[in-house]
């Protein structure tokens, strides 16, 4: 086999060039003819009903083109998991920051003034924010037709777990509970829309899943999906917020119909961090059955997931973490019982994790606590009871390849594991390492609209290639990773292939870039397309040199016969001479269905082809005099399959430790439990990791070569950032005692743990 | 020859309200914290224009604006500059930061009238026509860029430090770009790509 030249290379993001240069596009850097500048009117109140709405003040406002509320619309909620939720509110609100009603006008200042010249008559209704008390009865009901604030509830049952605990020489039972966390995408959420002059709605918004906005704009907009277009633009960051539709694109899609200008809705920060999708915070309660060696037996959790306002994608983040506290090591006996709970806050939405973290901050700080009593290191538990090929986990999961052994080694010995100091510590300052670890999907067969990716590649006359892909890169090189595939399977150098995503007129369908999908099932589309398009060409270049194909070989752009290479032809030639060729363009597509099964209403099933690992070790550094936690190293190993691209790869996982060390230890989402504002509605108060709080990092790709990755690879989008919290907080523990149960870990619980006279 | 005036649509529709009492902020209304520049807007005669000059990329752009714009402002949407981003609006994430006479501001903190008489240097001036500067290529390189938002005012900021301290120490370089937020790559690409250059 010939030795790969551009895959698991380093090679250089393809957008770097336009993103340094400041040259790239992001939607609000647009500049269309005579837009508009549209404005969203939120609610004030966490629960009202809307008595009225007159905006005819704000209408006559000079330079206001158009004001438009709830009943000015369709009227037609998206197609969440549960749909719950219109474009702009009508009959009531439910969190502070409800649409209620949009203005687009002239400038962004008028559309500002006209948004204060809104008038509503609210009737306040009592409101709850605790999911525990809104499932109580006589709680405020927020949508009527929800008992008790029930969004769902949702049981998992796989082998006997009765039996399991039976079985077990010990049960252990805690409590865990995390925060919500807003996603600080650097850029805010914009979205631009129009009705060019064929009567096609255009929007460009950055997404990760163009197919998703286009289907649900053209759902709320009452349009045929073939009239609307989602365009080509960059991203500023996704990491799930943009993985689905999000009202504002509605919003926008609405206004340009309704004024017939383009119309441009760009958040501010505020917006962008108090009314967008975050990470649902959820209450575990897990209870575990091990035998004296060690060997866990059964594993039962419960969930309460503060889902916010609207359902969105809840459930499908809360059976998402079900799955992974079924599978992260082995475990024969599992259960579980999710009750989804609708608060007035901030809806819920996928991040990065999907739920996975959540799961996995109680599952590994618990096995820390089993470790302990049973008097086994925590390394070894984990390694014995470590997910191994081949293995099917209680949920349907089915472990082809798994690296998961060889990265608990690396990391325990990057940290030096074995040699830590045992037992209490002493001085000011105390060193603490933690592990853990993480299984995570690539790809995941959840959504009614199927499982697939598909790409169409198009070669020219000149030996060029556009290559076709219809989901989005937010920032995660993924664009790159696929046109490195076209460039090894067509020997084509990068600078030969122009990358098209996005665009859903001109690409084919794909589900979009979430469930660290992207460069796995894509990237197989676009191998097996590529693949396709070299047959084509060899075939024509076989008949032009009269040579059978299997004398060809390609190389960069040259068509060679391998007896004598001075007989040649160029790809552009092969493609002006093959009959399949149409219009001088020899086309080649590839629709990919992983060999993955829908997940049932059980929860049981293989929903991915590939499971990735991750091992993570954490040093930490606890001021015992304040209680505040200092992270000093990072170490992870995990299981990529192959890494495509080295540097993508590493950027990924270096990116997911930040967020997961401020999830572990600063970020949250603080809402004000009187008036259900969000307090953390800024940059400054949520805290994100900056450049001074990253500690030393060491990282190592464990290649598992799955057989259904391309080249072996498996998706490394999201695993990075679900076992960092809890590795963090086992090196709490054994810096100095305290065993956080709380997400984020505050300096002050460690302090007051410490110094409890001080409560 | 003085730069072109810029004015597009959008300020024709803006001029012509001039004289329209109905565009006065009404004071009433209540101003939330992400409103906070606009509270400082409610000043009668930030409604006036006046003619700002500012040195920009090396060339000299005279522009008429209301005097309230912000050097950001003036910067996309008069001056088409939109490499520099707006992340925040509130000087808090370093996406907008351009050098002032070689030192790093927030250009969303600082008034159009404030910039006059200095120089500006904006990501586009950061090249010359043919090439990149070392820090954008040791950018590209390093793979320090993601999703690209941050990387402009980060790549400015980094610039402003090497223009002082050409050869800094890592927790240098972590400080001076502790003010450009960062929500893709976890700085670790950023710190070695301007470390590739200060150890030049």
């Amino acid at each position: 086999m010939e030795p790969l030249k551009y895959i698991g290379k380093r090679i250089p993001e393809i957008y770097a060039w336009a993103k340094v240069t400041g040259e790239a596009p992001f939607t609000d850097d647009l500049r269309l003819p005579g837009l508009l500048f549209g404005k969203i009117l939120r609610s004030p109140h966490a629960h009202a009903r809307i008595r009225s709405i007159n905006t005819s003040r704000a209408l006559e406002l000079p330079g206001v083109v158009t004001v438009m509320t709830g009943t000015d619309t369709p009227g037609i909620k998206y197609v969440a998991q549960i749909s719950d939720m219109y474009p702009l509110a009508i009959d009531k609100v439910r969190y502070v920051g409800d649409p209620v009603a949009a203005v687009a006008a002239e400038t962004e200042e008028i559309a500002e003034e006209a948004l204060a010249l809104i008038e509503v008559d609210y009737e306040p209704l009592p409101a709850v924010f605790d999911p525990c008390e809104a499932l109580l009865d006589g709680a405020p009901l927020i949508h009527e037709d929800r008992i008790n604030n029930l969004v769902l509830n949702m049981k998992r049952d796989f082998g006997n777990v009765d039996e399991g605990f039976a079985q077990s020489d010990r049960v252990f039972e805690d409590q865990f509970s995390t925060q919500a966390v807003p996603h600080c995408n650097m850029e805010p959420r914009s979205s631009a829309a129009w009705k060019n002059p064929d009567g096609v709605l255009q929007i460009w918004t950055g997404t990760q899943s163009p197919y998703f906005v286009r289907k649900e704009v053209a759902h709320v907009c009452n349009l045929p999906i073939s009239s609307v277009q989602v365009m080509e633009v960059h991203c500023g960051g996704g990491f799930g917020s943009r993985s689905k539709y999000c009202e504002d694109e509605g919003v926008t899609a609405l206004l340009a119909i309704r004024s017939g200008r383009p119309v441009r809705i760009t958040f501010t920060r505020e917006e962008e961090m108090t009314t967008t999708r975050i990470r649902h915070p959820f209450i575990l309660r897990i209870k575990t059955g091990v035998k004296l060696d060690g060997t866990l037996m059964a594993r039962e959790m419960q969930v309460i997931v503060d889902k916010g306002a609207y359902c969105h994608y809840g459930p499908a983040v809360t059976g998402y973490a079900a799955g992974t506290a079924a599978s992260s090591y082995r475990i024969p006996h599992f259960r579980f019982n999710g009750d989804i709970v609708y608060t007035n806050k901030q809806a819920g939405g996928p991040f990065r994790g999907f739920g996975a973290p959540q799961a996995i901050f109680a599952i590994e700080s618990q096995l820390d606590e089993i470790a302990e009593v049973l008097g086994i290191d925590p390394l070894e538990l984990r390694v014995k009871n470590a997910n191994r090929s081949g293995d099917l986990t209680p949920c349907g999961w089915a472990i082809t390849t798994c690296g998961l052994e060889e990265c608990l080694e690396k990391v325990s010995q990057a940290i030096n594991w074995k040699e830590r100091q045992k037992g209490p510590k002493e001085g000011r300052y105390r060193q603490g390492k933690g592990l853990a670890t993480a299984i995570h999907v690539s790809g995941s067969n959840v959504f009614p609209d199927g499982e697939f990716s598909a790409i169409e590649l198009k070669m020219f006359i000149d030996g060029r290639v556009s290559v076709y892909k219809g989901s989005g890169d937010t920032g995660t090189w993924a664009n790159t990773v696929i046109t490195q595939i076209v460039a090894e399977e067509l020997q084509l150098p990068m600078e030969s292939i122009r990358l098209i995503s996005m665009d859903t007129e001109t690409t084919p369908q794909s589900l979009g870039s979430f469930a660290s999908r992207v460069a796995f099932e894509d990237g197989n589309a676009a191998k097996m397309a590529a693949a396709q398009l070299k047959t084509f060409l060899l075939e024509s270049a076989a008949a032009a040199l009269q040579v059978s194909m299997d004398a060809l070989f390609l190389q960069d752009g040259m068509i060679v016969y391998r007896e004598d290479p001075s007989k040649t032809l160029s790809y552009g030639d092969s493609v002006f001479r093959s009959p399949r060729t149409v219009g001088h363009i020899l086309t080649s597509a590839y629709h990919y269905v992983p060999p993955t099964v829908r997940l049932t209403p059980k929860g049981y099933a293989n929903v991915s082809a590939a499971y990735a690992f991750s091992a993570q070790g954490a040093e930490v550094v606890v001021d015992t005099q304040t209680g505040e936690i200092q992270v000093k190293r990072l170490v992870v190993a995990q299981d990529v399959g192959k890494a495509l691209n080295p540097i993508a790869v590493e950027g990924q996982i270096e990116g997911a430790l930040a967020q997961g060390m401020g999830y572990a230890l600063t970020e949250e989402l603080i809402v004000d439990r009187t008036t259900g504002k969000v307090i953390t509605d800024c940059l400054d108060r949520i805290m994100l990791p900056t450049a001074m709080d990253i500690p030393d990092e060491s990282i190592f790709l464990v290649e598992t070569q799955d057989p259904e990755g391309p080249y072996g690879a498996k998706g490394v989008g999201e695993i990075g950032l679900n076992p960092t919290a809890a590795a963090i907080a086992n090196a709490i523990y054994d810096a100095v005692g305290f065993r956080p149960h709380k997400l984020p870990i505050k300096a002050e619980e460690v302090y007051f743990f410490l110094h409890p006279e001080k409560r | 020859m003085l730069g072109s005036m810029e004015v597009d649509s959008q300020r024709q529709v803006d001029s012509s309200r001039q004289v329209d009492s109905s565009r006065q902020v009404d004071s009433s209304r209540q101003v939330d914290s992400s409103r906070q520049v606009d509270s400082s807007r409610q000043v009668d005669s930030s409604r006036q224009r006046a003619t700002v000059t500012l040195r920009v990329n090396g060339r000299e752009r005279r522009l008429l604006l209301p005097a309230r714009t912000t050097l950001l402002e003036a910067l996309r949407e008069n001056l088409g500059l939109t490499g520099t981003k707006e992340g925040c609006g509130k000087g808090e994430c370093g996406a907008c930061t351009v050098l002032l006479d070689g030192r790093p501001v927030n250009s969303c903190l600082m008034l159009v009238s404030q910039a006059e008489n200095h120089e500006i240097l904006t990501i586009e001036g950061l090249s010359s026509q043919e090439n990149l500067d070392p820090l954008q290529d040791a950018f590209i390189a390093h793979g320090a860029v993601q999703c690209g938002y941050c990387i402009p005012g980060t790549l400015m900021t980094a610039k402003a430090l090497l223009l002082i301290n050409p050869h800094p120490s890592r927790e240098q370089i972590q400080e001076a770009i502790a003010g450009n937020l960062c929500r893709c790559t976890g700085y670790e690409k950023i710190i070695e790509a301007i470390q590739s250059v200060a150890s030049r």
